[in-house]
């Protein structure tokens, strides 16, 4: 069985026609077959060849007569009502269609979208001068959802809902105002808790001021070897946070 | 994105017991089989009609040229007649199909090329989330993680709406402000990150820019 894509037209070989017309009845006889024993449901076809003036039809002379007059039983507006010929057919089919290219045009850009967020996180400098107006605003409300699930996930880390994550005494990496060095569980639950308003702008402050100096590479923090800081002019977007700098098991 | 459906089974011809599978089944079926019959119009220029009951009792029924019109021709052994206005109908019904099938093949077209796109874009985003930390799913980021790309995205965003605002505020040459409308195409997708499609369709969002742009 070939699976070639066959072009829908009226095939002008005479030969070509007919075999594809043998073949093509046959395998939609069998379809009703099956479609009629799966579903336990009545169905009759009807098929005229450009050969034969005698119809080949399924199941039988007589089941095909018991469900046209079962048909003509149901009610005009019934019979009607899911009732399609080729045209009506054929602009059903299109519209399905472009409903499926709608949903996963937007998919793609969605994807694509996020695609530019992650980006522009590694690289850090990545230039949001080719981007358009409606570029900058899909782009604006990918890091909006992406906010807001952070901030999901971190109200449920405490709210202890969540195993991962508390670690935050005496890190390395990111130093702490004093306050938060205690040991107590509440206590640094308190303040994570109340981190956006309370004295935390310090924290904020030295966080982001790291965050900068990861972004410029001539920097060396001097957390970790010289073969982490990739040179700027690299455009991939690990050359800041690769492995190597950004361990994922610390031990703080 | 993970699997949806089991995918191609082996069937055995006995009436499907579940009834939502049966329903299911019966809906796809249905469609196809009425896809092959139309098929069988265009192709061999054969006509027919197919009678399906749903398990609903709903009735559904295809016919080409139309099912009255088999429905005559069968039980009154009408051969349908040659008179030159019937054909110069027929004609243009062929003309109208034989357009309609063209579109639908062009639109089938597009879908595919979205679909490879939509792979494309997946494959690339499983590479790269075996190098950035930070596109691994949220729930299996840690604390500190979370904190990290916080502020980052703030940062980010403050950078996006500047250069947003920065944009509107271009007087010098509006063209370049107002996003194109008239591709359909999208182009090839260019897979580093300086390629953006600008004129697939936004989602609407109201950023808070003002409500003119989208």
């Amino acid at each position: 069985m070939t699976r070639k894509k066959v072009k829908l037209a009226y095939i002008t070989n005479d030969s070509a026609r007919k075999a594809t017309f043998k073949k093509r009845k046959k395998g939609l006889m069998k379809k009703v077959s099956e479609l009629s024993t799966l579903c336990d449901v009545k169905a009759c076809a009807i098929i005229y060849s450009p050969y034969d003036s005698q119809p080949e039809v399924w199941p039988s002379t007589f089941g095909v007569q018991e469900v046209v007059s079962l048909f003509n039983q149901m009610p005009e507006m019934e019979q009607s009502k899911k009732m399609v010929n080729q045209d009506s057919f054929l602009r059903q089919r299109i519209a399905k269609a472009n409903e499926q290219l709608k949903k996963q045009r937007k998919d793609n850009r969605e994807k694509e979208v996020n695609q530019v967020m992650f980006q522009s996180l590694g690289a850090g400098k990545i230039s949001l001068q080719h981007l358009n107006l409606m570029d900058l605003n899909d782009l604006g409300w990918v890091i909006d959802q992406k906010l807001e699930e952070i901030h999901k996930k971190l109200d449920d880390i405490l709210n202890n809902k969540d195993k991962k994550g508390i670690k935050t005494n005496n890190s390395q990496a990111i130093t702490r105002p004093s306050s938060s060095a205690s040991a107590s569980v509440e206590h640094a639950q308190q303040q994570i808790g109340q981190m956006p308003s309370f004295d935390v702008n310090m924290e904020k402050m030295q966080r982001q001021q790291w965050f900068i100096d990861m972004m410029n590479p001539e920097e060396h923090m001097g957390f970790g070897g010289d073969d982490m800081m990739m040179p700027f002019g690299d455009n991939h977007h690990n050359a800041l946070w690769s492995n190597g700098f950004f361990p994922l098991n610390w031990n703080f | 994105m993970p699997r949806t459906s089991k995918g191609r089974q082996k069937l055995s011809m006995v009436k499907i017991e579940n009834e939502s599978n049966r329903q299911v089944t019966f809906s796809k079926r249905r469609a196809g089989l009425f896809k092959k019959a139309s098929e069988l119009s265009t192709l061999c220029g054969a006509e027919s009609a197919i009678i399906v009951f749903s398990p609903g009792k709903k009735v559904f029924s295809y016919g080409h040229p139309s099912v009255e019109a088999i429905f005559d021709r069968y039980l009154t052994g009408n051969i349908p007649p040659t008179s030159g206005t019937f054909q110069l109908i027929e004609a243009h019904r062929h003309v109208r199909v034989h357009e309609l099938n063209l579109k639908l093949t062009q639109v089938l077209n597009q879908l595919e090329a979205e679909k490879k796109q939509g792979e494309e874009l997946d494959k690339i985003r499983r590479a790269s989330q075996n190098q950035c930390w930070w596109e691994q799913p949220i729930d299996t980021l840690d604390r500190t993680q979370l904190e990290l790309m916080k502020v980052s995205l703030e940062e980010l965003r403050n950078k996006v709406a500047n250069q947003a605002e920065k944009l509107l505020f271009q007087t010098s040459n509006p063209s370049q402000i107002l996003p194109s409308t008239s591709t359909i195409k999208a182009p090839p997708f260019d897979s580093k990150y300086n390629g953006f499609n600008t004129n697939t369709k936004p989602y609407g969002y109201n950023h808070g820019f003002g409500s003119g742009f989208c």
